[in-house]
């Protein structure tokens, strides 16, 4: 590779606009897939549970269900728009195009954040992985997790560094695995193969719904956690070699698969573990799958279950690095972010200083702050960015009506998904008040600062028309 | 209009620029941390003195499960008897629905002025 | 079980590893390649092309 000409204009990611080196377009749908799945999957392994605490088993099936639909719209109204806004920064870039610069920011930040903070969890759940092996086999000290956890971020951040397509080919594979392992526990638990240990009816006898029908409303903060970072397909967009037909199959398929990931979690966790075990996160059943293959008895489905838990961790933080990076790669190259940032790899063809950058701000939260407020942090943030998406495509589909422009998917029953998709996102609004409401006060505080600072400061540095890349018409009413 | 011609940013500006948000960013993590208003603590509203699992509300099933995680009646009670506070006053959901609804209100009303500017350079003036 | 702390010890010791390859790295290439070349990639080349393409 050392002598190739970057130059080049034949060379992929190249184009008349002056890109001398670009991102590389090398993925393909399953690539996609593995990159959406890979970090949502982690939250059936970890997590979920929390809604089990804040409402019951029966209340955290139904947050799994309507968080499922929430879900769906995002995936929806995401594969429409960004089958036709392929570019890195997802729906950051969607933003800036459709609703403004200054939404634009934010929304970026909202990325960064949700899987930055998630990258966090990941890691320190992977140290605290470690330390339950190294319990296992013997050792009787108090194992320091912090190695383990630096090491997590170090070996993905360096991966990604080096190139795309192995980071998430490696992804593929590890969420494959870990995927498999939550269908083999299903099967040997649930009677289908071999003696089932499934005692649902007696495990919820006197305990249907322990808060009432205010706990169904509650459990839907951590509903979210089922999915969340389904979204992150579009962070692909530039590097995937088709987008138009590769995201919105790869965002598709990865919902289903996480659909039948969820219920399945739910069905052997709760049919095995006590609600209060289930639920309390810290104390309790850290992770349930793991906590489900312990007391089926079998050894074989305990190191299965281990191992799913800890590739789904991996796969987790590694996506997550790839799409925060993206992202503030993308804001970077517009000048929302000092231009420094908007650097691509001349070799490697990755947007290194970003991934680079954003290796020690994951440590400061990995090592730095408790668990459950890093996810707290991870969710409102990703719950922000919901609501700005039902707000997205209506803005989209009045600016550019169907048929001005050629999209590469077109969702249907438009208004219905938007507007589902706002009202369950009030709904988890007041779930996350009850319990986290000062979290969530000071979250949206800290965008209000931020936007002030963008608008009269970083905003001067942005170059006005040349931001609007797509080549669309002009937009109705404008 | 004018077409705008964005200044170029050195590099100490920018890295001034970095310093800034990476700041905000950890206070807005740390600050309600230190401030202790994090989180939000169960607490065991009705403790029983002497546990069993009848009294902790378990049937045989669900102690035998208790029992198979390596848990006591004594281990488990707080577990078992934590419970989440519910109770909010009708001010503070106002506050939130009105901070919600403002942030979003102006984050429109600013990206809408932002994005005529863009509208008007890229396609030029109607 | 000495062996824990001696995989601590490991861990640290790659975590430094694969820092320092990536450091080195970020060094070399900023000096190797000009900044207008790193910072080229433009937004949007795909649908540029495409478009030029239906033009051609």
């Amino acid at each position: 590779m050392a002598n190739f000409d970057i130059t080049s204009n034949v060379r992929d990611g190249m184009g008349p606009h002056g890109t001398k080196v670009g991102l590389l377009r090398v993925l393909g749908p399953a690539h996609v897939w593995a990159l959406g799945v890979g970090i949502v999957l982690v939250g059936e392994y970890m997590g979920w549970n929390f809604a089990v605490g804040k409402g019951g088993a029966y209340a955290a099936l139904l947050a799994c269900w309507f968080a499922g639909i929430l879900y769906t719209c995002v995936a929806m109204i995401d594969s429409e728009v960004t089958s036709t806004v392929a570019a890195a920064g997802g729906q950051y870039t969607q933003a800036k195009h459709i609703v403004g610069p200054l939404m634009a920011f934010n929304v970026g930040l909202y990325l960064v954040f949700a899987y930055t903070m998630l990258e966090a969890a990941n890691a320190i759940t992977a140290g605290y992985l470690v330390s339950v092996v190294s319990n296992m086999t013997g050792y009787a000290g108090t194992l320091d997790q912090r190695p383990f956890i630096v090491l997590v971020i170090m070996f993905l951040a360096w991966l990604n560094y080096r190139g795309v397509l192995a980071t998430l080919t490696f992804n593929l594979v590890i969420t494959a695995v870990a995927f498999a392992a939550i269908i083999v526990l299903f099967l040997s638990t649930s009677g289908i193969l071999g003696g089932g240990i499934m005692q649902h009816a007696a495990l919820f006898e006197g305990h249907e719904l322990p808060y009432g029908w205010i706990g169904v409303l509650a459990a839907m903060h951590f509903g979210l956690w089922y999915y969340l970072g389904i979204e992150g397909t579009t962070q692909a967009a530039e590097e995937v070699r088709s987008p138009a037909r590769a995201l919105p199959f790869g965002t598709l398929a990865g919902i289903m698969t996480l659909l039948i990931a969820a219920t399945l979690t739910w069905y052997v966790c709760s049919g095995v573990l006590p609600w209060e075990f289930l639920g309390d996160g810290v104390s309790g059943s850290v992770a349930p799958l793991f906590d489900t293959a312990r007391l089926s008895g079998s050894d074989a489905l305990v190191w299965l279950l281990g191992i799913g838990t800890l590739f789904a961790t991996l796969a987790s933080a590694n996506g997550c690095i790839n799409d925060a990076s993206r992202a503030w790669f993308a804001m970077g190259r517009d000048k929302y972010l000092p231009a420094w940032f908007g650097a691509v790899h001349p070799k490697y063809r990755t947007p290194y200083r970003s991934i680079l950058f954003l290796v020690p701000i994951a440590l400061i939260f990995a090592l730095g702050a408790p668990l459950d407020q890093v996810i707290t942090f991870s969710i409102l943030s990703g719950l922000l960015e919901y609501t700005f998406m039902p707000l997205n495509i209506i803005l989209f589909r009045k600016k550019w009506p169907m048929g001005v422009i050629k999209r590469g998917y077109e969702h249907p029953f438009h208004p219905l998904p938007a507007i589902t998709l706002l009202a369950l996102c009030a709904i988890t609004f007041f779930a996350v008040f009850l319990g986290y409401g000062t979290q969530l006060v000071a979250m949206i505080g800290f965008y209000i600062v931020v936007s002030l600072w963008f608008h009269f400061r970083r905003y001067r540095f942005v170059d006005r028309g040349a931001q609007f890349t797509m080549p669309w018409p002009r937009p109705q009413g404008y | 209009m004018a077409h705008y011609k964005p200044p170029v940013q050195g590099k100490l500006s920018q890295l001034v620029d970095v310093i800034v948000l990476v700041a905000l960013t950890v206070g807005a993590l740390f600050v309600p941390l230190w401030l202790h208003m994090a989180g939000s603590s169960k607490t065991v509203p009705a403790p029983v003195a002497s546990p069993t699992w009848e009294a902790l509300g378990q049937n045989a099933a669900q102690a035998k499960q208790y029992e198979a995680l390596g848990y006591t009646p004594e281990s488990a009670h707080d577990l078992i008897l934590s419970r989440f506070d519910y109770s909010f006053t009708f001010g503070a959901l106002v506050t939130m629905i009105v901070v919600i609804i403002a942030y979003y209100v102006l984050m429109l009303k600013f990206s809408e002025a932002e994005y005529r500017d863009v509208i008007a350079e890229k396609f030029g003036e109607k | 079980m000495q062996t824990w702390n001696y995989i601590e010890y490991l861990a640290w010791g790659l975590s430094i590893l694969l820092g320092l390859y990536m450091v080195v790295d970020w060094v070399r290439t900023d000096t190797t390649y000009p900044e207008d070349v790193l910072t080229s990639s433009r937004e949007g080349e795909l649908e540029a092309m495409t478009e030029e393409t239906f033009k051609g």
